[in-house]
């Protein structure tokens, strides 16, 4: 099932002429690559526009992301506990 | 040629699409899965055990204990619905959202003229959907909106059907009139007391009978059966004044304290008052929701005296309501609904006092605040309550969206 975490995560990002894109993140030291990110969308929080991702990792976990640029900080908000979760 | 694109079994085929683990399986859309509520959406796999939205989850789960129930993310599915209406714009500006997971887009003035080419332009809306967000669509496309919309009905789920005026008068003759658009239960009864049965009987009764019986709405209905429909497409940008708003919560666990119960109105108001002077509105009918554990539902209101958008002058009218009309058994839904609204004037009016000239002051304040920080960053202290946790209100993101 979903496990709602809101961490804060170390990011390896590439800016694009699209935006921010999340390569690769490191949690609970582990290092997940980013095979696929299925999804986006944007949250205004107050002034800010927040910047989620759904990313698809190697061995079929999957996260949800956010990246906040007042800071800049990422965020993981949930994860897929399936493989995910140890 | 109109075309309405109404998304499959959104909210679920949305979190199917972002993750890997949720395809195939039978998924259920809901507030927070470990607490009690209603299905908000449910995907088609959990559809074939009968699972519809609005049911509530311990029946859910009774009939699909092996589905998957996540919690909902009202902010992503109106992002990826803006996004969507991005897309639409590629065919044609005449973009309509008719609500988070359906729109109706005007290809007149663009070129497509005939209900052939009308259906070409719907299946290629429906594979860039597919390619770009990995959803399905269903696309209903005809010579007017009503029949685009029930185009799309018989589409569902997935398809293209396209239907010319004649097309739909086959289609739907006869179904009962149930099926067509606008007809609720209510109408339906009084229909089938005039031995009103389906849609082709609707479409054969006589004008004078139905304006008779239902007085202006009853050559509308019979237009309607007919196919007939005059309904301008509204694009995006020019918007449609509100008529209300209003906010609803299912406690999580049925509740008699009065204080929290006054806590929660507390912070419907406020969410109401806050999206009336966000969206530029002021209102004067304040109506209160309340269900019961047995699920009664009474909705009581009152007009008040003045126009506002102030959330005490809210809460103070759904507190009075509830405690005349709360019958001491336990609450399992209270809802805040403010309507008969009218634009909100330039200048505010009756501020005679210098008191009410620091309320406004303090109030334009709080709002600044939470503009800039978010709708959780300043809570009145009455609402707080470990029930329930506040949460970013999206207001109708929709309506001021600038593509």
């Amino acid at each position: 099932m979903f496990e709602t975490l809101n961490d804060a995560i170390d990011v390896l990002s590439i800016c694009t002429a699209s935006g921010v894109e999340p390569l690769r993140f490191r949690w609970r030291g582990t290092v997940y690559r980013v095979v696929k990110v299925s999804g986006r969308w944007h949250q205004r929080e107050g002034s800010s526009l927040l910047h989620h991702f759904s990313v698809e990792c190697a061995g079929g976990d999957s996260f949800e992301l956010c990246h906040d640029p007042r800071g800049p900080r990422w965020t993981l908000n949930r994860a897929w506990v399936g493989a995910a979760g140890r | 040629m109109f075309l309405l694109v109404d998304m499959d079994a959104f909210f679920a085929s949305v979190e199917q699409a972002h993750h890997p683990a949720l395809r195939g399986v039978p998924l259920v859309v809901c507030g927070d899965p470990e607490r009690r509520g209603v299905v908000t959406a449910a995907s088609y796999e959990a559809r074939a055990y009968g699972l519809r939205a609005g049911m509530p989850l311990p029946q859910a789960r009774r009939l699909c204990p092996h589905a998957r129930y996540v919690e909902g993310n009202p902010e992503k599915y109106v992002s990826v619905s803006l996004a969507l209406l991005d897309l639409y714009t590629r065919w044609t500006p005449l973009v309509e959202p008719f609500s988070v997971d359906e729109a109706f887009l005007g290809l007149r003035g663009v070129g497509v003229e005939t209900l052939e080419r009308a259906r070409d332009v719907a299946l290629e809306v429906q594979a860039e959907v597919r390619a770009r967000f990995s959803l399905g669509a269903s696309v209903g496309v005809g010579p007017n909106k009503l029949i685009a919309k029930m185009a799309a009905g018989l589409a569902k789920p997935g398809r293209v059907v396209a239907l010319s005026q004649e097309g739909f008068r086959d289609a739907f003759a006869p179904r009962p009139v149930r099926e067509l658009w606008g007809v609720g239960e209510k109408l339906e009864g009084r229909l089938k007391e005039l031995g009103i049965v389906s849609v082709g009987d609707l479409a054969r009764a006589p004008a004078g009978l139905l304006a008779d019986v239902f007085g202006v709405l009853g050559p509308q209905l019979r237009a309607a059966a007919r196919g007939e429909d005059r309904t301008p497409l509204v694009p995006y940008y020019q918007g449609v004044p509100a008529k209300s708003m209003g906010h609803e919560v299912t406690l999580p666990h049925d509740c008699r304290d009065p204080a929290t119960l006054e806590g929660v109105l507390l912070r419907l108001s406020d969410q109401v008052a806050r999206r009336l002077r966000q969206e530029g509105y002021v209102g004067r009918v304040v109506a209160l929701k309340l269900r019961d554990s047995r699920f009664t539902t009474r909705i009581r209101q009152r007009a008040l005296d003045r126009f506002t958008d102030e959330e005490d002058v809210v809460f103070r009218v759904a507190r009075a309501l509830f405690s005349s009309w709360w019958n001491r058994k336990p609450v399992r839904l209270l809802g805040v609904t403010v309507s008969m609204l009218s634009p909100r004037p330039r200048a505010p009016q009756g501020l005679a006092f210098p008191s009410e000239r620091r309320t406004l002051q303090l109030r334009g304040q709080l709002d600044a605040l939470r503009d800039r920080f978010g709708e959780a960053s300043l809570v009145r202290a009455a609402a707080l309550h470990p029930l329930e946790r506040p949460r970013h209100v999206p207001f109708h993101a929709l309506r001021h969206r600038r593509i």
